[in-house]
């Protein structure tokens, strides 16, 4: 019987939970959006992969949960493989970048950055659709009305769901 | 918010460049299509699948239990509420429907009186004596015309006579009364004589010129002898005709108004002596 140092066990239980919480956003996500189609608007995964950019302070845990996410989420969308991957990669360098810059814990700076990371990561996904042709009609669908509309969205849900991590964070620690 | 911030900015590049390398190499294999991707997209769907549908499952048990049980509580009242809609529902369409048939039975009315009968008045009827006298309470009385000796028709023929009015009341004796009697003529022979009631639902013949010509079928009008009803109204068809029985045969008449479903009746409080009847249908020409 293999006995694991303490540090070890820790870091694999932190994966771990990491690796299933970032797997319940993106069913969560998949499950919503076909019940109800309001939620199609909202982009879980994208909130998640800002929200740790932000809160972990570690670029590269912030880039692999970015590209993670995107991954998972192009798969089960049947988006171009890649694609979300790609965008959510940048949003997760880029969040970690900010995080360690800015006052990330400020709602006006929360709302502005879930607000352009929404808007960037449907751009992004929508070039990177149309850079591969007509097999991938699913990304197409972000034209500039509802990548606002998609935007808000993020933004009102990113401000809810960030607070109340905010506050359940606070509360355990 | 704590925050553990990277000591060395080198393993961040390095790790952003593999991600960026390997999503814009699956990208760019799918859109040359050289080389099949769909094994990157199998795996990840058949590692992730099964979560989706056990969630989905989960998610469809807790509508499923929701809509069934817990969605249930209001339904009672609910039910109650709209049993009690039904009910009101129902009973105004029934309502509805009396109306109709009310204003056709009231519409024929006014045909009639309009047929040069006479003044005329409608009236309701409001009681019924069938035991011993067979007669009727009609809304009408002397402030409206209605006297003894009026006599009382609906579209399909006669019904009786006044005989006895209150100011807001009258008593009508029917055709059929024991006591009641009608001077007749045949439609096809014009031949005269007189009807009487037996009490029951039918007429009897009491009198007339010659029976030799008389079969089923036959109808009677009124006569405008007996001064009471206008001339040329239906009276009632022969049912059956029997042997002989004294000076006449026994002749059966049942009257063509229907006396057992009166509602409203026409009361001719001044009549003219003009004949109403299309000979050739027998019936009143409204």
């Amino acid at each position: 019987m293999m006995i694991y140092p303490v540090s070890r066990v820790t870091t694999f239980g932190l994966v771990g939970r990491f690796a299933v919480s970032l797997i319940a956003v993106v069913v969560i996500q998949g499950i919503l959006s076909f019940k109800f189609k309001v939620f199609g608007y909202f982009d879980l995964p994208l909130i998640c992969c800002i929200y740790y950019g932000f809160t972990l302070g570690n670029p590269v845990a912030s880039i692999i949960i970015g590209s993670s996410l995107g991954l998972m989420q192009d798969s089960l969308s049947g988006a171009v493989l890649g694609a979300n991957g790609l965008s959510k990669t940048l949003i997760g360098f880029f969040a970690a970048s900010a995080g360690a810059k800015f006052a990330v814990d400020q709602s006006v700076t929360r709302v502005f950055a879930l607000f352009l990371f929404s808007i960037g990561d449907d751009l992004l996904v929508t070039i990177l659709g149309l850079m591969v042709g007509p097999a991938s009609t699913a990304t197409y669908s972000g034209a500039v009305g509802s990548w606002l509309v998609s935007a808000l969205f993020n933004t009102l849900l990113g401000l809810v769901l960030f607070g109340y991590h905010d506050r359940w964070g606070h509360a355990t620690t | 918010m704590s925050r553990v911030v990277a000591t060395s900015k080198r393993p961040v590049w390095t790790v952003l460049a593999i991600a960026l390398v390997i999503h814009t190499g699956l990208i760019s294999l799918q859109g040359r299509r050289r080389i099949d991707t769909n094994f990157v997209r199998t795996w990840l769907m058949d590692s992730l699948a099964p979560v989706e549908k056990l969630a989905d499952r989960s998610f469809f048990g807790v509508g499923h239990v929701w809509s069934r049980y817990v969605g249930l509580i209001g339904v009672y009242d609910e039910n109650q509420r709209l049993k009690s809609e039904n009910d009101a529902l129902r009973m105004q369409i029934t309502q509805d429907r009396e109306a109709v048939l009310e204003a056709e039975r009231i519409r024929a009315l006014i045909g009639l009186q309009e047929s040069g009968l006479g003044k005329s008045v409608v009236a309701r009827v409001i009681g019924r004596d069938p035991a011993l006298t067979q007669t009727v309470t009609i809304d009408k009385g002397t402030t409206h015309g209605v006297k003894p000796d009026t006599a009382v028709i609906t579209p399909n023929g006669i019904v009786g006579r006044v005989i006895h009015s209150s100011n807001f009341f009258s008593i009508v004796q029917l055709i059929v009364d024991s006591q009641g009697a009608v001077g007749v003529m045949l439609q096809s022979t014009r031949r005269q004589g007189i009807l009487k009631g037996n009490g029951g639902r039918d007429l009897e013949l009491d009198y007339i010129d010659d029976d030799n010509e008389l079969k089923e079928g036959d109808t009677f009008l009124t006569s405008g002898e007996d001064r009471v009803y206008p001339k040329g109204l239906p009276v009632g068809v022969i049912v059956s005709v029997g042997p002989r029985r004294g000076l006449f045969k026994a002749v059966q008449i049942r009257p063509s108004a229907d006396l057992g479903r009166l509602e409203e009746v026409l009361c001719i409080t001044e009549k003219r002596s003009i004949d109403v009847v299309d000979p050739t249908q027998g019936t009143l020409q409204p």
